[in-house]
């Protein structure tokens, strides 16, 4: 692009390929090409660009000028005129002011922000967090004003529920319907919480949107209590969040300064307050009746629902608990309107999902998606595909508790239905590619470690159940499998599934259920064959002494357990019985005459 | 007495009225990551960098600002540089000296320094 | 709305149940008994053990019966092969993670685990593996904590902070490392632990039992250099009976004398006495301090995990609370002073024992506030459970023994000693004795219902000479501390206030027999049989009044002189202090 003098980006969401994006493109190049303009101008694709009334979309830079309602026929007007007499075509530019066109406009042409739709994460990396000012300017705290402006609560819960909006913690419950609930119990008091105890291994969701834009969750979660009667939020976070914390604390205050926060606000009758909870960071407490627990000072566990927080929740009130992302998304909505809003998506599952996405891809980092763009599309499009010229083997979705996909999975949407059919969740957002290189059953092993040591110990299945997986798990990967293993951990994993108490246990069996279900023959080559094809476990490799060797007898000398046998100056051979795959030999021979296998 | 979508109004003017005082229509805008993430990867040098060539007067007619991360994890440190009508610059992986260079070749000499570009 | 009928199905057969009930409850009151554990009705449903797993139709999941609402036409099914699987793979994940080493375990054949991995059939083992492993702590003198046979019910953790307001128990740590500890994993005797030992009652397994002092006893029973004396509460022959298979309710008091002479005891007094006793010094300490405008409401001192939650939680109330010892500890000044003159022995070749319903009384007998000159008032304390399994040890047949009397002078009890066992008794008792004392009237209505029964808290009011004496009535920690809320808001409300630690008094101590297989642990059924008993001993009695009882007349004549005389002041009365809750905090840890 640098020495290119116009980017131009094409929309590519289905919807304006629907309406022929492709023949415009075709047609630009080759007008371009008539021009001999080819080698001055850069052409993008991007994702869908909620202009979707509007399209085919073309969006020109420098100037960000946004043309809509093409057709094949004005591509080569806009080339004669834009860019080679360097004029705008009135006729053709749309006002289209959505709220995440700024981001677009810096980041537009990069492939991977490009392909992404940027609604939760529209001010993250373009305005300073800790300026309310900043805030404002585009346009912050303005669907407050208007909700209190002229809704009346339950104007507002309409709208969230028309806008199909789904809790993005990962249950996917519509957060309208929540809402409603939670209006409809009579209390005096009533809490609004923010979920921020972001807790899957190597997500960032929650801290990245925090840390780039509090104020939108601090503007969401003002709309929520003004909705369900409620004047306390509470946000609770984790403690090793302390940058995200500061700007919260900073946001909140700026926030009442400015009179978003306290006794009427903005010249109304309502009045609330936001206060930070630290969580001591506990994966479990993401769970929504943990958490009340850690809040109220009791130990972080689970109980039965229902009653839910809705009917009974923090001190026994009525509570609305949503997430970060969930937040994020309200004022959106209440700005472009429930009828923008559910035009994006699915016919489920509406709006935009953030992912971590991470793992063996070409570009790591957080992502922000429209609901039924495709698994392949995320990791090819956007994360630029795998590395290393390696093949694809797997991608896991929802964090710990997910489930891995297998390449027949690829073209899957990302939606809530269409992943639990696949066999994975949404989740919160952790999205793990793995390649080749990666050993299913270790992998399996990794994450049920993980939700073994954070189960909170409370019922049974997950604390017991889970830790004799991991330890039937541990025995296959050290090559000590037994026939009926896989059929003990499936056995265990769907009790577990069905009998634990919370989300946590309910989902942890998924990384192991799945990997059985989609990689089958990679547990049972561990089992029968003792071996592991991404030679990962190492306790399965097995070392063999070719004949390069001299019979210097290094290995037989640095060998701890004399499994290495073979007279001076003749090819030595190595006991398998004995052997504990230490390695040693290996590193040690000077003459690389030792193969692993 | 103002609704409240009269008061968000002036309060929007006002802020962004002290936006432009801080300087927001210099020539150049430069944006630097620091979110957590960013600070790891060693953006507070980075933004150092920029506050001390401002302080010093080596740069003029910059406005300087902190952003949070905008997602591309192994790129981090990124910055931007904005000029109204030419095309936002995004650089990835920068360091302190990357920094001063930038300062030297981009923002002195208007040289856009491609190796470092996000694209 | 609650009494509503609607219509369920279990197991596809239609029944009609009253409607705002738990799966559990509905299927219980139509004969489904569905497996369960960590359910108890008198604790915060916990959901943890998952053993009450039932299907539902429309619902993917298992649900927890006794969390689980009833719906109108809900289709529940309590027995499918699937269910069936589940729940004893379930079982079996407990067992998995327990010494099962039920041959020397405390709770052999009284165990709930153990019943419960019967019943589920479990005979192949699928997932056998690791076991966790942690040390036995026996720092406190009353229980002893065995993390090994846990499994994590949190029955214990729900009892001490649900209806002990002790709080000491909690879960700690995550996954498979969970385990119940006190705060900061301070040993017990350093913890907030009351001692009351109802954490022993609800434990399905014996991962709390109380500190035996069995082998002990028995080595001291066979030195014949000592004199052997025991008492016991009235608690324990209201119960004893149940260790050997007696319907709950049937009092085995002479029984119990006899087979304790069989032990090898020498002399076998009552703590009903120790309760005349304390009735006659409590009595006279309250009117004098209703005469001197002293401080009330004055509260009673008898319960031994009650003093130690007071000194603990309530200091600021120690003023309120009688001076005088507990029976047990009135007892065994006695044994060593009273009893040892007239059997001319040094008090230190008695062996002073006492039987109790209570493992705080272990704690109790220890405390050096009750030492006489240099020994101790009583020198081990054994509980129900522990005298019974004494007596089946030693071969006694304690179903066909045959009865005997107590001895004397120290065997001899009234009425109002008898129902000191129960919640209410040591207030009507001393109602009974201070009525006639204050107007030299004998009081005709000595049966007063307003105090009996388990309601949390009850209040009662009597005229004595034109003035009103209002009364409270407290059993469990948790209704205490309540009782004691409304004391610091109205200070004049009550005169007099009886607080048992034990929920139901002390026929609920935490020393009693366990529930067996058709009843649970706290079943107010038994308490309220086990009350009955005491109540009929009462009645039974020609004496029903302390101050009646012609030992006591004659211990004062002979030994004390008055209530309330100096020496009745140096051997039945004591102080309290207030003590830091040790295991808030940790001792390193500094408040700024």
């Amino acid at each position: 692009m640098n020495n290119k003098e116009f980017v131009i980006i094409l929309c590519n969401g289905s919807s304006c390929l629907k309406n022929k994006s492709n023949d415009i493109k075709n047609e630009l190049i080759k007008q371009l090409e008539k021009n001999n303009l080819l080698s001055k101008v850069e052409i993008h694709l991007s994702g869908c660009l909620g202009m979707c009334a509007k399209g085919p979309i073309m969006i020109i830079n420098p100037g960000y000028v946004i043309y809509g309602n093409l057709k094949v026929e004005n591509i080569e007007t806009i080339v004669q005129r834009h860019l080679i007499k360097r004029e705008l075509i009135s006729e053709f530019i749309i006002k289209e002011d959505h709220l995440f066109n700024r981001f677009f406009r810096i980041f537009g042409d990069v492939n991977f922000f490009g392909r992404q739709m940027r609604i939760t994460l529209r001010n993250c990396g373009i305005i300073n967090p800790e300026s309310i000012d900043d805030y404002l300017s585009v346009r912050g705290y303005e669907a407050l004003a208007k909700v209190l402006n002229e809704m009346t609560p339950a104007q507002v819960i309409e709208e969230v529920k028309k806008s199909g909006l789904r809790g993005r913690g990962g249950g996917g419950f519509p957060t309208g319907k929540k809402w409603e609930l939670t209006a409809k119990v009579e209390a005096k008091e009533k809490y609004v919480i923010c979920n921020a105890d972001e807790g899957d291994p190597g997500a960032f969701m929650d801290r990245s949107a925090i840390e780039g834009d509090p104020h939108t969750i601090l503007e969401g979660m003002i709309i929520g209590g003004y909705a369900i009667g409620s004047q306390k939020g509470i946000i609770y976070i984790r403690a090793e969040y302390p940058l995200a914390i500061k700007r919260l604390e900073k946001a909140i205050n700026d926030a009442r300064a400015e009179g978003f926060l306290g006794n009427n606000i903005l010249g109304s009758n309502f009045s609330f307050d936001i206060e930070i909870r630290l969580g001591a960071g506990a994966f479990v407490c993401g769970e929504e009746t943990a958490l009340i627990h850690s809040i109220e000072g009791y130990r972080g566990m689970p109980r039965p629902r229902p009653p839910y927080p809705a009917q009974s929740g923090l001190f026994e009130k009525p509570t609305l608990i949503n997430n970060v992302e969930t937040w994020a998304n309200i004022p959106v909505i209440i700005l472009e309107g429930a009828d923008w809003f559910s035009s994006i998506g699915t016919e489920k599952s509406k709006g935009t999902k953030v992912f971590a996405l991470a793992g063996n891809v070409v570009n790591t980092g957080l992502i922000e998606v429209p609901m039924g763009i495709t698994l392949r599309q995320i990791i090819y499009e956007i994360g630029g595909g795998i590395p290393n010229n390696k093949k694809f083997k797997a991608v896991q979705t929802g964090g710990p508790s997910g489930g891995c996909l297998p390449e027949q999975y690829l073209d899957t949407p990302v939606d809530y239905e269409s992943l639990i059919k696949a066999g994975s969740i949404m989740g919160s957002g952790g999205m793990i590619v793995m390649d080749e290189n990666t050993c299913m059953v270790n992998i399996a092993k990794f994450f049920l470690e993980f939700t073994q040591n954070e189960s909170c110990g409370k019922c049974t299945p997950c604390r017991e159940g889970t830790k004799r997986m991991l330890e039937i798990l541990e025995r296959i990967t050290e090559g000590k499998g037994e026939v009926g293993d896989i059929e003990k951990l499936e056995r265990l994993g769907n009790m577990i599934k069905k009998a634990s108490l919370c989300g946590l246990g309910q989902s942890a069996p998924n990384p192991v259920l799945s990997t059985i279900k989609n990689f089958r023959e990679e547990y049972e080559e561990h089992i029968k064959d003792r071996k592991c094809r991404a030679g990962v476990c190492q306790r399965l490799l097995r070392y063999i002494i070719t004949d390069k060797c001299i019979g210097c007898g290094l290995c037989k000398k640095v060998c701890p357990v004399k499994a290495i046998t073979g007279e001076p100056k003749s090819i030595h051979k190595i006991d398998e019985t004995k052997c504990i795959k230490c390695g040693l030999c290996y590193s040690k021979c000077k003459f690389s005459a030792i193969k692993k296998d | 007495m103002a609704t409240p979508l009269e008061i968000i109004k002036q309060k929007r003017a006002q802020a962004v009225k002290r936006i432009i005082e801080k300087g927001y229509l210099s020539r150049f805008r430069i944006y630097v990551g620091m979110a957590t993430c960013e600070i790891a990867a060693g953006s507070a040098d980075v933004l150092t960098v920029f506050k001390e060539a401002i302080e010093k007067g080596i740069l003029k007619d910059v406005y300087l600002s902190q952003k949070g991360c905008a997602g591309r994890c192994n790129l981090e440190p990124t910055i931007e540089i904005i000029e109204e009508g030419k095309i936002p610059v995004k650089y990835g992986k920068i360091t302190p000296e990357r920094a001063k260079e930038i300062i030297n070749r981009h923002l002195l000499k208007g040289e856009i320094i491609k190796e470092w570009i996000i694209n | 709305m609650k009494d509503e009928k609607i219509k369920i199905y279990i197991n596809d057969k239609p029944y009609i149940v009253k409607s705002g009930q738990t799966i559990m409850q509905a299927a219980d009151s139509i004969g489904f008994h569905i497996p369960r554990l960590c359910y108890h009705p008198k604790l915060s449903v916990e959901g943890a053990c998952r053993v009450c797993i039932v299907q539902v139709q429309g619902m993917n999941n298992y649900v927890a019966s006794c969390a689980f609402p009833i719906q109108d036409g809900m289709k529940i099914y309590t027995n499918t092969p699937e269910l069936r699987q589940a729940r004893r793979d379930i079982v079996e994940l407990l067992l998995d993670n327990h010494p099962e080493d039920c041959h020397t375990c405390e709770r052999n054949s009284n165990c709930e685990l153990q019943r419960l991995a019967m019943s589920m059939g479990i005979k192949k083992r699928h997932f056998v593996g690791e076991k966790k492993h942690y040390n036995r702590d026996l720092s406190s003198p009353s229980i002893v904590r065995d993390p090994d046979k846990c499994i994590l019910c949190g029955r214990c953790v729900r009892i001490c902070s649900e209806i002990q307001n002790v709080h000491t128990l909690t879960q700690a740590y995550r996954g498979f490392k969970t385990v119940v500890i006190p705060a900061f994993d301070e040993d017990l005797a350093e913890s907030v632990c009351s001692t009351c030992g109802q954490c022993i009652n609800v434990c399905p397994t014996a991962a709390f039992i109380e500190k035996s002092y069995t082998q002990e006893l028995f080595e001291k029973l066979n030195d014949n250099s000592i004199v052997k004396v025991v008492q016991f509460a009235p608690s324990v022959r209201a119960a004893i009976g149940e260790a050997f298979g007696f319907e709950p309710g049937t009092q085995k008091e002479n029984e119990l004398v006899a087979a304790l002479r069989k032990l090898g005891f020498d002399y076998v007094f009552d703590t009903q006495f120790g309760a005349d006793l304390t009735i006659m010094e409590e009595a006279s300490e309250f009117l004098e301090r209703l005469q001197n405008k002293q401080k009330l409401p004055m509260i009673t001192s008898c319960s031994s995990a009650w003093m130690k939650y007071l000194e603990q939680f309530h200091s600021d109330l120690i003023e309120n609370i009688s001076t005088c010892k507990s029976p047990m500890s009135m007892m065994g000044a006695l044994i060593k002073t009273y009893f040892a003159d007239k059997i001319k022995r040094d008090k230190k070749e008695i062996l002073s024992v006492a039987v109790m319903c209570c493992t705080a009384k272990k704690y109790e007998a220890a405390r050096p506030e009750l030492m006489i000159d240099d020994v101790r008032g009583v020198d081990i304390v054994v509980t129900t459970r522990e005298i019974a399994w004494m007596i089946k040890s030693a071969g006694i047949d304690f179903v066909n023994i045959k009865g005997k009397g107590f001895d004397n002078p120290l065997g001899l009890s009234s009425g109002g000693g008898a129902i000191f066992g129960v919640t209410g008794g040591v207030m009507e008792a001393a109602i009974r004795t201070a009525y006639e004392l204050y107007t030299g009237e004998t009081l005709i209505e000595i049966e007063l219902e307003e105090l009996r029964g388990f309601n949390n808290i009850r209040e009662g009011k009597i005229m004595m000479e034109g003035k009103e004496i209002r009364v409270a009535v407290a059993h469990g920690l948790g209704n205490a501390s309540k009782l004691l809320e409304i004391v610091r808001k109205e200070p004049d409300r009550y005169h007099f206030i009886e607080i048992m630690g034990c929920p139901g008094g002390c026929i609920g101590g935490g020393g009693q027999p366990y529930a067996g297989s058709s009843s649970i642990p706290l079943d107010e059924n038994v308490l309220k049989k086990r009350a009955e008993a005491l109540y009929g001993l009462d009645r039974n009695k020609t004496i029903r009044r302390c101050h009646e009882n012609p030992n006591i007349q004659k211990l004062y004549k002979e030994f004390l002189g008055r209530p309330l005389s100096s020496l009745s002041h140096k051997l039945l009365h004591t102080h309290y202090s207030a003590k830091k809750p040790e295991g808030i905090l940790p001792a390193e840890f500094k408040v700024r």
